[in-house]
């Protein structure tokens, strides 16, 4: 196997994969990136059993073949070579001496390259996909954005690391909860799929995808089945394993009588927040609101016995009222909001707490209070 | 320093197999060994000083301790009764001071800086300590007398069984200075290895080297070693001491190899692990996964996790999760074991109660 590519062609896909590579591997293979040369073709794939990347390359001179060179010593040598740099890519024939070599040249820099044969590379196994549909990368990564902070991390309920994909018909749902706290994300697809159906994005393989819908303007074909999801993104094709579990059920949060709601100026709820949380526990980071009509007042104190206090006017006219939260929690979902104002609705038992905008808004965040 | 403190380390002498040979008088003058079956793959516990003269020691496999001495007789420990004697003799020190620290079953740290008994001789406080064990529970102890734990655990070793030896101030320095870099109580295996490789093999030679050096390459314990070469050790005995880790761990009769049978132990072990935790009222952030390899590889995976854990519900997850990067399945495995640290009193979660919308 043999090419000549320019620099900058290989490098953002060669991120891209080394990205999902594990730094740690028990099988030597799985570090190292598969590369396929197939009618004119460069093909790169890279994986972790659970997740795997393919990025294929249009080049210009080229003989056939497959190799496996290490991943991360591929990727270096490309990054630090000057930018526009032409790299001239040989496979060794002379295998049998020890074992398979490449070299790597540009210009007067000359590598050479242990790798591994092809053959052993592991398949990712597939099974067939039922559904498809087609989605604006930006519209996606918008919805990504907006729910994926809220996934848990390492939750021994292991449905919640990760991300709700709902197809309803025509309708795009996401939704992700670590248990504190929920985000739902609506929008509308371009064409009806004239199906439902729920799958679960492991945590991982969201946070990969999100940082491959840099371009707002592509258009995504997803493929999924029961078990596995495929998303075709320009030159690349992103595989994940899905989570085999279904979504908890969160429907009843709903279904519950509310106070009125509250609206309160986005920007001064944020920095009064930010402010009290200094003397929070590190911790639990707890602070107490207390709602009466016209005024939002939040404090807090820590085990050294340090207090803060802050009084907000707000639009509220009904009951007073006294809840606590995690400030970090808060914040998060308030600076997800493009209003100027935040709107809280919380439940009569203050079981819950909604957090949206003024207009019926696409996405809605959910904050289960703190006993203190 | 103008307080020199007093402090008895005591170590009861073959704490199984003398419980073993005092409840069966037909072990007595024998080479006894309490812990594994010659024939499994279980290590010796304890053995008598008759079996120690073969050169059989404790975590020595059972069967080589067979080949050492096949006329050795074997028994299974009974930890019911060892926990029954343990509790009387901490009760016995509890009489002299408040100030125990337990270390294990048979052995404890006792600050007696502020007993007045006996004129307040630490020397006279060790020897009736030892006698009233021996009234009492008809077991043999050794005592090691000094001025801090590090020197009181050395000099507790040094006239076993039945020892009784002080390290006064004077030659505490001195005594440190002599003494092997294995021989140091908290300095392990690694490092005495890594400290060898130094070219230190004394106390003395372990003084030559300056703290930041020390600090450099030993991190966090530079300090400690640094200060117990010098024969100094600040460290108070501290009666209420918490466990930092809970583990459980079994060594299988025959090597297992299947995945899910894995898992199903490690299920089991996890279990157990978080009964002792709960019995001790704590809740753990962290859970570690120990694997020993049919060859005696033994690897370690450990997670922390943003919850404390309580149940194993929802563990499966984890589990196979800390098995990715190992060779469960395709290589067979002796050993497996499962430890929880980050330990935090349950009290102390249920203050501030972080409400679940799924809970």
């Amino acid at each position: 196997m043999n090419f000549i590519i320019n620099r900058e062609e290989l490098l953002t896909p060669l991120q891209q994969i080394v990205s999902v590579i594990e730094k740690r591997q028990t099988m030597p293979i799985l570090s190292n990136v598969l590369m396929v040369i197939e009618d004119n073709r460069l093909i790169l794939t890279g994986t972790d059993l659970e997740i795997q990347i393919v990025a294929k390359i249009d080049i210009g001179t080229a003989t056939s073949g497959s190799i496996t060179v290490p991943a991360r010593k591929f990727l270096d040598i490309c990054r630090l070579l000057p930018s526009g740099a032409e790299i001239k890519f040989e496979q060794e024939d002379d295998v049998a001496r020890d074992g398979a070599k490449v070299k790597i040249l540009s210009n007067r820099s000359r590598f050479s390259l242990s790798c591994l044969p092809a053959d052993n590379y592991p398949e990712f196994a597939e099974s067939e996909f039922e559904h498809q549909f087609f989605i604006n990368a930006g519209k996606f990564k918008r919805a990504l954005e907006k729910t994926i902070f809220c996934m848990a991390n390492q939750d021994v309920r292991y449905y919640l690391n990760g991300l709700l994909l709902h197809i309803s018909n025509s309708k795009l749902k996401l939704v992700a909860s670590d248990g504190h706290r929920l985000s739902i994300y609506e929008d509308q697809l371009d064409q009806a799929t004239g199906y439902e159906a729920r799958i679960i994005l492991p945590r991982k393989g969201v946070l990969e995808l999100s940082r491959l819908l840099d371009d707002p303007d592509a258009e995504l074909r997803v493929e999924f089945s029961g078990n596995n999801i495929r998303i075709f993104i320009k030159n690349l094709v992103f595989s994940a394993k899905l989570v085999d579990s279904k979504y908890p059920d969160f429907s009843k949060v709903f279904q519950q009588a509310f106070f009125n709601q509250i609206h309160i100026q986005k920007q001064q709820l944020k920095e009064a927040l930010t402010r009290v949380a200094i003397l929070s526990n590190e911790k639990f980071k707890g602070v107490t609101l207390d709602i009466s009509s016209g005024s939002l007042r939040i404090s807090t104190h820590n085990p050294e016995h340090d207090e803060a206090e802050e009084e907000l006017f707000i639009e509220y006219a009904g009951e007073p009222l006294s809840i606590a939260f995690n400030a970090q929690y808060l914040l998060d979902a308030v600076s997800n909001l493009d209003s100027e104002l935040a709107v809280l609705t919380i439940a009569s038992n203050a079981s819950t707490c909604f957090i949206d905008e003024p207009n019926d808004s696409s996405y809605k965040f959910i904050v289960m209070p703190m006993r203190l | 320093m103008d307080d020199i403190r007093k402090i008895i380390h005591i170590d009861m002498d073959a704490f199984f197999a003398a419980i073993e040979q005092r409840d069966f008088p037909q072990y007595r003058n024998k080479p006894l060994i309490v812990g594994g079956a010659p024939d499994s793959r279980g290590v010796v516990a304890t053995c008598s000083y008759e079996a120690r003269q073969y050169g059989i020691h404790s975590a020595m496999p059972s069967s080589q301790a067979y080949r050492l001495c096949p006329q050795a007789i074997f028994v299974k420990p009974r930890f019911d009764a060892y926990r029954q004697a343990s509790q009387t003799i901490r009760k016995i020190f509890t009489d002299y001071t408040e100030r125990v620290e337990p270390l294990s079953l048979d052995e404890a740290y006792l600050d007696v800086s502020d007993v007045q008994l006996h004129q307040g001789s630490a020397t006279l406080i060790a020897k009736a300590v030892k006698a009233t064990i021996k009234r009492e529970t008809g077991l043999v102890a050794s005592a090691g007398i000094s001025y801090n734990k590090f020197l009181a655990k050395i000099a507790s070793d040094m006239d076993k069984p039945d020892g009784l030896y002080v390290i006064t101030p004077e030659r505490g320095a001195c005594f440190a200075g002599q003494l092997s870099i294995d021989k140091f109580h908290g300095i392990g295996r690694a490092t005495a290895r890594k400290m060898q490789a130094l070219g230190i093999q004394t106390g003395k030679d372990l003084r030559k080297l300056s703290l930041a050096l020390l600090q450099q390459h030993f991190g966090k314990s530079g300090h400690h070693y640094y200060n117990i070469c010098r024969g100094i050790d600040h460290r108070p005995v501290n009666s209420q001491r918490t466990s930092k880790s809970v583990g459980v761990e079994t060594t299988f009769q025959q090597d297992i190899k299947a995945r899910p049978e894995v898992m199903a132990q490690l299920h089991s072990l996890l279990e157990k692990a978080l009964e002792k935790a709960a019995e001790k009222r704590l809740a753990a952030y962290t859970l570690t996964v120990k694997i020993k390899y049919h060859d005696f590889v033994q690897i370690t995976r450990s997670r922390t996790l943003p919850h404390a854990v309580t149940a194993t519900t929802g563990t499966f997850a984890i589990l196979e999760d800390l098995l990715r990067n190992t060779d469960i399945g395709t290589r067979k495995v002796r050993l497996l074991g499962i430890t929880l640290s980050s330990l935090e009193n349950q009290s102390r979660l249920t203050h501030f109660q972080q409400m679940d919308l799924f809970n």
